[in-house]
């Protein structure tokens, strides 16, 4: 193969292996600017995969089976919501309990759909969406312009989440709500219904990134099929800074090292590749390690609202 | 009184909601519901070997959940009693496979103290990366372990593995590093007195050691402990390492008396399960005994359940998940004061 060609495949893959982050880490990003700390990303993607799979298998509809991913990680995210807000719990601790339930809900629903089968039930992929013009330019055409509709709808919704953050009231007092709620609600701000509407988007967008494994990249659904991709998720909304743009290169730095070990790992080297499989791992680390002295959360991240409480 | 009864009650609708939960999901499947049932508790409670099976199970847990109750006491979030866990098995195996010739008397010791050693530097890591530079212990220390499954990967197939199998594994370990066989035709071994013996010790370490005390003074208030002298990332650096250094122990209770070799997949998620044996049991030693043998019996049930009547063993996740939610809303009145502290 040409060296081009192998570049522009390699870029075209990262981008690929980004999308479910890129999508859950701005979903996270705008529940932690809330200050909802939301660890259950894992929880929320896996049933946006699941439920996606379940109702694509059953419809034979994209439209259907993307909505029922949303509405999947819609339910975890809106969950955490209710238990973090109205029942101040222990964010950290119901996102884990979450991840638990959802872990076990999504393979104990597949069992029971298709009991244990030695062939993984099945379903057509959505396909690539080249843009007419566009995707003829030579290398960025292949990279950017080459891809399946969640690339560009990531694209759009990184686009108008920097708008929504920077430009709109609504990014004032989201941000707000998590800096400082008892001036937010001071100022007349409903710090409760920004957060559960923070929670909202982060459910959408986790359950997105969950739908784009099953409907897209995989077309199949196996007992947690996530694998830690809500964790890491948690990763690209540190190294991102919880900036959209930056969420986005964190996540496709990650994408980029586990397109390499994709590649390494079929390259037959002899080597073992688990060598390879720890490497976006190892990558992750170091990269969180960077972020030294240099990270800034919300003031209210993790903390509950309490209006009668100073 | 009255408040203990409310607890009561509230405890019972918690246990009973939880149960509703599950009997759900039983009829879900389309299962009878008395088969289910009996089958789950027959499961545990059947035979001497079943119930010997639950004790089996919770060793391990009781092990790592110790390890994650103590990282609590001072507010570090350890989800890496997995990685530790594996850490302390790769130990054990390395260690006697390295010195086949030792006795017992000085095998023993020398495992436990390097797989305590082993899982007690994987959580360094993280610790005091928390401690000094205030980076997520929650991710990082998820994010080891994916890295320590992958080592037990690469050893098994590389340095550590059986040249006699084409299989992954490491040879069978000499008998000096096996732990005694307390109930022959049971599995229970000398793990299990190892984990209650941690138990007393935690307990001593956390309620009557002046390290203890500044543990669960830090984990309530950092900053007061900070401005009255307490060495605040002192006192988070060794929770870490003694919580990693239990789940370490795990590990090699694991491979000394259950599967004397080290292979992949020697932990069902115990790590991962042991974060919630810790939560239930109120991050007491004590309570994490009991914690630790109720989920362990709720897995091995699950299982017979699954054989009998066809119920999928994820039921088990799902009543961790929602037992941990429902308490969680119990608490949620108590929680308020609790929270301020973590």
């Amino acid at each position: 193969m040409e060296p081009i060609v192998v570049v522009t495949t390699f870029f075209a893959a990262s981008i690929r292996m980004a999308i479910p982050l890129a999508l859950a880490g701005l979903g996270e990003s705008i529940s932690e600017k809330s200050g909802l700390l939301n660890i259950g990303v894992e929880a929320i993607m896996l049933c946006g995969a699941f439920f996606s799979f379940m109702v694509v298998f059953s419809t034979g509809s994209f439209f259907l089976g993307i909505l029922a991913g949303m509405l999947g990680g819609l339910s975890m995210s809106m969950l955490h919501a209710l238990l973090s807000i109205r029942f101040k719990a222990n964010q950290t601790i119901v996102g884990l309990a979450q991840n638990f339930l959802a872990l076990g809900l999504t393979s104990f629903l597949f069992l029971m759909s298709f009991g244990q089968t030695t062939t993984l039930p099945s379903t057509k992929v959505l396909g690539d969406l080249p843009i007419p013009l566009l995707s003829s330019i030579p290398f960025i055409g292949q990279v950017l312009f080459s891809q399946n509709l969640f690339v560009y709808l990531t694209l759009g919704c990184m686009v108008l989440a920097h708008i929504c953050f920077y430009k709109t009231d609504f990014g004032v007092a989201l941000h707000a709500v998590g800096e400082h709620p008892i001036a937010a609600d001071t100022a007349g701000l409903q710090v409760h219904t920004i957060r559960y509407i923070a929670a909202l988007f982060n459910g959408i967008l986790g359950g997105l990134g969950g739908a784009y494994l099953t409907t897209v990249k995989l077309g199949f659904f196996q007992e947690n099929i996530t694998a830690g991709k809500g964790y890491i998720a948690l990763v690209a909304v540190i190294l991102g800074k919880r900036t959209p743009f930056g969420i986005l290169g964190a996540a496709l730095v990650i994408g980029g090292a586990e397109a390499l070990q994709i590649r390494l790992q079929t390259a037959g080297t002899g080597i073992p590749s688990q060598l390879f499989a720890m490497f976006p791992y190892l990558m992750t680390i170091a990269a969180l390690l960077l972020t030294i002295g240099s990270a800034h959360d919300p003031a209210a991240l993790g903390i509950p609202y309490d209006r009668d409480k100073r | 009184m009255k408040r203990r009864d409310d607890e009561w009650v509230s405890l019972l609708i918690v246990i009973g909601a939880t149960l509703l939960v599950a009997f759900g999901l039983i009829a879900l499947v389309g299962s009878n519901l008395m088969v289910a049932v009996s089958s789950f508790l027959r499961g545990i409670f059947g035979s001497s070997y079943a119930m010997s099976e639950v004790l089996v199970r919770a060793t391990p847990l009781m092990l790592a959940a110790l390890g994650v109750s103590i990282g609590f006491k001072t507010g570090f979030t350890n989800l890496g009693a997995e990685g530790q866990l594996y850490m302390g098995a790769i130990a054990i195996t390395a260690t006697a496979l390295v010195f086949p010739g030792l006795p017992p008397i000085v095998m023993i010791p020398l495992v436990i103290l390097v797989g305590f050693a082993a899982g007690g530097a994987w959580a360094l890591v993280p610790g005091f990366l928390k401690a000094r530079f205030s980076i997520s212990e929650v991710i990082m220390t998820i994010m080891l372990n994916y890295v320590a499954i992958n080592l037990v990967g690469i050893l098994v197939r590389t340095g550590l593995k059986d040249p006699a199998y084409p299989y992954p594994m490491s040879p069978i370990l000499p008998e000096s590093a096996n732990f005694m066989q307390l109930l022959p035709p049971t599995r229970i071994h000398a793990g299990l007195v190892m984990a209650l013996l941690m138990v007393i010790a935690v307990h001593l370490l956390v309620f009557r050691s002046r390290l203890g005390f500044e543990m669960r003074a830090v984990g309530l208030n950092g900053r007061a402990c900070h401005c009255s002298g307490i060495q605040v990332n002192r006192a988070t650096i060794l929770s870490a390492i003694a919580g990693g250094g239990l789940a370490g122990l795990a590990g090699v209770s694991e491979i000394a008396g259950l599967h004397h070799r080290l292979i992949e997949g020697i932990s069902p998620g115990f790590g991962y399960v042991a974060i919630i044996v810790a939560l239930l049991g109120k991050n007491h030693p004590f309570g994490i005994v009991f914690a630790s043998i109720g989920i362990a019996a709720l897995q091995i049930g699950s299982m017979a359940m699954q054989r009998t009547a066809g119920v999928p063993t994820s039921i088990a996740s799902i009543v961790m998940g929602a037992l941990i939610l429902f308490l969680v809303i119990r608490d949620s009145r108590q929680s308020i004061a609790i929270l301020e502290g973590v």
